[in-house]
C-alpha cells in the first residue's frame, strides 16, 4: 500500500500558500489604495447589494453546487473556499494593472465594483474545477487558480481591446472558457479508475440534497450575476426579468424532460443539478438586449433541452472516445448553454445589423464567431497549459486509488473506518 | 424540564412586552432626525438604507451562528433550536436595555438602528452558547441570554460613551467580551467526568457539512456585520472593503498552518470551520479606519494564524489543565482574534489611521470588556449551577434526545458508527 498512499503537502502547501499571500499583501502595500471618489448612500446600497449576491453565489452556491459526490463533500466545498479567495485577490490585482487608471496614477483604486468585478472573474475557476473534481490536490488547485484567472483576464483584455467588448459583454464569455478550460485540464487527468473502487464518484441521497442547497442559491442569485456589470439602468432591468423567466423556464424543462429521458419515467436528481441552471447561462450573452420575454423563454427552454440531451447523449463519446471524465457534468450545465448563448449572440447581431447595413453582416458575423472561438479557444489552450503543469512531479499529485475520496486530504478524527 | 421551562420562557416574555408597552416606541421621522443630528447629519432616509444590512446581519445570526454550531453528531436540533430561542428572545431584551442605557431611562425610539444593534448584543449570547454548548439546559440558556445581555450592554455603553473609543465591528466588545463570558462560565460550569471526552463529543461525516453552511454564510456577510454600524458611508466602504480583504487572507493562512500543523500535510474541518472566519473578528475594531488594504490583509493573516495554533495547542491546554471545555473552541474564533483586533485597533490609533479615538482608549476599551466579561461570566456561571435549572447529567451530554423528540431512526447512527460499541462513560476514580 506504500506507494498508493497520498503524498504529504505537508511542507508545499503552506509554503506555497503563504508565498502567495505575502506576494499579494507586498503588491497590494505598493499598488492599492480606496477609491476617494464620492458615493451616496444609494448608490452604496446597490453596489453593496451585487457585491453580496455575487460573493454569495461564489462561496455558497459554487461551493455546494460540486459537493454531490458521496464521499468528496468536504473537500468540494472548503477548497471551493479556498480557490474563491485566492482567485479573488489575484483577479483585484490583474484588473487592476490593466485598468487605464493604472498607468495613469501607478495606484489600483479599490472599489466595490472592482471586488464584485474579481470575484465574478474568480468563479471561471470554481467553475471548471467541476470537470476535475476529486482528482486534484490542493497544491495543483492553487496553481490552476493562478493559471486560470491569468488566462482569463488575458482573453477577457482581448475582447475590450480587439473586439471592443464592454465588462458584461466580455464577462459572459466566462462560461464557455471555463467549461473547456475544465474539460481539457480532465483530459490531461483521465484515467479509469482501478477495479473496486468504481462507486466513489457516485452520489447518495444526502450528498444530493447538498448539492440542491448550492444549485437553488446559484439559481435564486442568477439575475444578478447577469445584471451585475450592467451600466444603464435599462439594461440591468432587462437582464434580471431574461435571467428570471429563462431560468424558470429551464427549471420546468429538466424537471419534467429529466423524467421523460429515463427508462422508468422518473426523475434524476443529477439532471436536476445539471439543467435547472442552464437558462441562465444561455441568456447570458444577450440578457441585455433581448427585448420580450418569450425570447428570453425560448432560449431557457432550448437550454434545458440542450443539457439533458447532453446528459443522456454525449458523456459515451466523452467517456469512451476522449476519454473525459466530466466529475459534476460541467459541460452540460456550462460548456453546451454557454455555446447556445454566443450562437445566440452572433444571431442577434445579424439580426439587428440586416435591418439597417446590409453589406455589414459578413463583417458582423465573423467578427462575434472570432469572439466565440477565443474564448473557446483560450479556454482549451490554457487548460492543456494547465494540464501539463499539473502533472509535474513537483504538484505531488495523489495516486489514482485516492480520487475522490475526502480521506486523502483531511484528518478523521473519529471515522476513519467507513465513513 | 416539563413545567419550569415553559412558565420561564412565558414569564419572561409577558415581562418584555410589558416592559416594551411603558418605554419602547417606533422612531418618527422627527425622532430620527434629532437622533442622526447629534451624531451626522445625513437625512431621515438614511435609515431605511441600514434595512439590506440588517437583514445580512440577520442572516448571520440565525442561519450562520446556528449552522455552526451543528457539528456535533447528536446536538445539531439543539443547535440550531436552541440558537433560534436565544437569539429571538435576546433581541427583544438588547432593543431595551440597550436602547434604555441610550437614552438614559426615558422612551426608547426603535429603528432599523436599533434592530441591528439588538441582533448585536444577541451575537454574544450566541458566542458564549458556543463554549458550553452540549452541557446546559434551555432554561440556563434563558438566564444567560439576560444576564449577559445586560452586561454587554453596560460594558457597550462604557466603552461607546464614555471611552469613546472606536469599535465598529465590535471585535472587543462582542466577540472577545462573548468568547471569555462563555470560558468563564464553562470554566465554572466544568464536569469532572468529562475530562476524557463523551463518545457524542464528535461529529460525523455530514453533520460536519452542515457546519459549513454556518461557516459560508458568516464568511459571505461578515463584510455587512463590520459595516452595519459605520457612522459615514465612507467610513461603510472601507469597513466591507477592508472586512472582505482581511476574510481572504485569512483563508490562505487557515489552510497553510492547517496543512503544516499535521503530521501527514491533511487538513482538519474544525480549522477549516473556524479559523476562516477569523480574519473578519479581527479587522473590526479598525475596519472603518484608513488602515488600507494590506493593513487588513496582515491583520487577517494574523488572525489565521492565531486561530488555527488556538485549535490545535490551546485547547487542549485549556481543557486540560485550566479545567475549561470549551465545546466549539469559540476561544480561538472569537477570543484571541477579538484580541488581536483590539491590538489591531491600538496600533491603528497610534499610527494615525483614526482621529476619533486615542491609543488609551482603545486600550481602556480592550481592559474593560474582558473585565467585565471575566466577572460577568464568573457570576452567571455561579447562578447557572444552582441545582434546579434541569441541568443535563454527565451522560446526557451532547445529546438532542434529552430536550427534543428525535426521529427513532437516526441515519448517521447506521452508516457511520458501526464499529463503535456503546460504551458507558466510568466514573473518575
Amino acid at each position: 500500500m506504500g506507494s498508493q498512499y497520498p503524498q504529504s503537502v505537508r511542507v508545499y502547501l503552506p509554503l506555497w500558500a503563504l508565498t502567495w499571500e505575502v506576494a499579494f499583501i507586498l503588491l497590494f502595500l505598493f499598488f492599492t489604495s480606496y477609491d476617494t471618489g464620492p458615493l451616496d448612500g444609494r448608490n452604496l446600497q446597490r453596489y453593496h447589494a451585487v457585491f453580496q449576491d455575487v460573493a454569495v453565489m461564489g462561496a455558497l452556491g459554487l461551493g455546494f453546487f460540486t459537493s454531490s459526490l458521496r464521499r468528496f463533500g468536504w473537500s468540494s466545498v472548503a477548497f471551493n473556499l479556498f480557490m474563491l479567495a485566492l482567485g479573488v485577490q489575484w483577479a483585484v490585482l490583474l484588473e487592476g494593472f490593466l485598468e487605464k487608471s493604472f498607468t495613469v496614477t501607478g495606484k489600483i483604486l479599490i472599489k466595490l465594483s472592482s471586488i464584485h468585478q474579481a470575484a465574478m472573474s474568480a468563479m471561471c475557476v470554481l467553475i471548471s474545477v467541476g470537470a476535475f473534481l476529486g482528482k486534484a490536490n490542493l497544491l495543483q488547485l492553487t496553481l490552476t487558480t493562478v493559471v486560470e484567472v491569468t488566462a482569463f483576464e488575458a482573453v477577457k483584455t482581448a475582447f475590450r481591446h480587439i473586439f471592443n467588448m464592454n465588462q458584461h459583454e466580455s464577462m459572459m464569455y466566462i462560461h464557455v472558457f471555463a467549461a473547456y478550460f475544465g474539460l481539457t485540464v480532465a483530459w490531461c487527468f483521465s484515467k479509469s479508475l482501478p477495479k473496486g473502487k468504481e462507486g466513489k464518484d457516485q452520489t447518495a441521497t444526502s450528498s444530493s440534497l447538498f448539492a440542491m442547497l448550492g444549485s437553488l442559491f446559484l439559481w435564486m442569485f442568477w439575475p444578478s450575476f447577469n445584471s451585475a456589470l450592467l451600466g444603464s439602468l435599462d439594461g440591468r432591468r432587462k437582464a434580471v426579468l431574461n435571467t428570471y423567466y429563462a431560468l424558470a423556464v429551464s427549471a420546468v424543462t429538466a424537471i419534467s424532460v429529466s423524467a421523460l429521458a429515463r427508462p422508468q419515467r422518473r426523475i434524476n436528481m443529477t439532471h436536476i443539478h445539471n439543467a435547472m441552471l442552464a437558462g441562465g447561462v444561455a441568456v447570458g450573452t444577450t440578457c441585455h438586449v433581448i427585448s420580450s420575454p418569450w425570447l428570453a423563454m425560448i432560449l431557457g427552454l432550448l437550454a434545458g433541452l440542450i443539457s439533458i440531451g447532453g446528459v443522456k447523449c454525449l458523456p459515451v463519446c466523452l467517456n469512451r472516445v476522449l476519454e473525459i471524465h466530466d466529475t459534476c457534468g460541467l459541460h452540460y450545465t456550462f460548456g453546451l448553454p454557454g455555446l447556445l448563448s454566443g450562437i445566440t449572440s452572433i444571431m442577434l447581431k445579424m439580426y439587428h445589423v440586416s435591418w439597417t447595413n446590409s453589406p455589414m453582416i459578413g463583417y458582423v458575423a465573423l467578427t462575434e464567431i472570432g469572439v466565440l472561438s477565443l474564448a473557446m479557444a483560450g479556454g482549451l489552450l490554457s487548460g492543456l497549459l494547465t494540464g501539463l503543469i499539473l502533472k509535474l512531479k513537483i504538484c505531488k499529485a495523489h495516486h489514482v486509488t485516492k480520487y475522490f475520496d475526502d480521506q486523502a486530504f483531511w484528518e478523521f478524527p473519529h471515522l476513519a473506518v467507513g465513513y | 424540564m416539563r413545567f419550569k421551562f415553559p412558565l420561564m420562557a412565558i414569564g419572561l416574555e409577558v415581562a418584555i412586552i410589558i416592559l416594551f408597552f411603558f418605554y419602547v416606541e417606533y422612531e418618527t421621522d422627527q425622532t430620527t432626525n434629532q437622533q442622526l443630528n447629534r451624531t451626522n447629519a445625513t437625512g431621515a432616509d438614511r435609515s431605511m438604507e441600514l434595512y439590506p444590512l440588517f437583514q445580512d446581519v440577520h442572516v448571520m445570526i440565525f442561519v450562520g451562528f446556528g449552522f455552526l454550531m451543528t457539528f456535533l453528531k447528536k446536538y445539531g436540533f439543539s443547535s440550531v433550536g436552541i440558537n433560534l430561542l436565544i437569539a429571538a428572545l435576546g433581541l427583544q431584551w438588547g432593543t431595551l436595555v440597550q436602547g434604555l442605557l441610550h437614552s438614559h431611562g426615558h422612551t426608547v425610539h426603535v429603528g432599523i438602528n436599533s434592530m441591528i444593534n439588538a441582533d448585536f448584543s444577541t451575537a454574544t449570547v450566541l458566542i458564549s452558547f458556543g463554549a458550553v454548548l452540549g452541557k446546559t439546559s434551555p432554561i440556563q440558556m434563558l438566564i444567560m441570554a439576560i444576564i449577559e445581555i445586560t452586561v454587554f450592554a453596560g460594558n457597550e455603553y462604557l466603552v461607546a460613551e464614555q471611552f469613546k473609543a472606536s469599535d465598529v465591528g465590535a471585535s472587543m466588545t462582542i466577540h472577545a467580551f462573548g468568547a471569555y463570558f462563555g470560558l468563564t462560565v464553562a470554566g465554572v460550569l466544568y464536569r469532572p467526568r468529562l475530562k476524557n471526552g463523551h463518545e457524542n463529543e464528535e461529529s460525523v461525516y455530514h453533520s460536519d457539512l452542515f457546519a459549513m453552511i454556518g461557516t459560508l454564510f458568516l464568511w459571505v456577510f461578515w463584510p455587512s456585520f463590520n459595516s452595519a454600524i459605520a457612522g459615514t458611508t465612507e467610513g461603510q466602504v472601507r469597513a466591507i472593503v477592508n472586512t472582505y480583504f482581511s476574510l481572504a487572507a485569512c483563508v490562505l493562512t487557515a489552510y497553510a498552518f492547517s496543512s503544516l500543523v499535521d503530521p501527514r500535510g491533511r487538513l482538519d474541518m474544525v480549522h477549516i470551520q473556524n479559523a476562516t472566519l477569523a480574519g473578519g473578528v479581527a479587522v473590526g475594531t479598525c475596519a472603518d479606519m484608513k488602515i488600507h488594504p494590506y493593513g487588513s490583509m496582515i491583520i487577517g493573516s494574523v488572525a489565521g494564524l492565531v486561530s488555527v495554533i488556538g485549535f490545535k495547542f490551546l485547547t487542549p491546554f485549556f481543557a486540560s489543565r485550566l479545567r475549561i471545555q470549551d465545546t466549539c473552541g469559540v476561544h480561538n474564533l472569537h477570543g484571541l482574534p477579538g484580541l488581536v483586533g483590539g491590538l489591531a485597533g491600538i496600533v491603528a490609533v497610534a499610527l494615525g489611521a483614526s482621529d476619533k479615538s486615542t491609543t488609551a482608549m482603545q486600550a481602556a476599551a480592550v481592559g474593560s470588556s474582558i473585565g467585565t466579561a471575566l466577572v460577568g461570566g464568573l457570576i452567571t456561571g455561579l447562578i447557572l449551577k444552582i441545582p434546579i435549572l434541569g441541568q443535563p447529567s454527565d451522560e446526557q451530554c451532547y445529546d438532542d434526545s434529552v430536550y427534543w423528540e428525535v426521529p427513532r431512526w437516526r441515519e448517521h447512527d447506521r452508516h457511520f458508527h458501526e464499529p463503535i460499541i456503546h460504551k458507558q462513560l466510568e466514573p473518575e476514580l
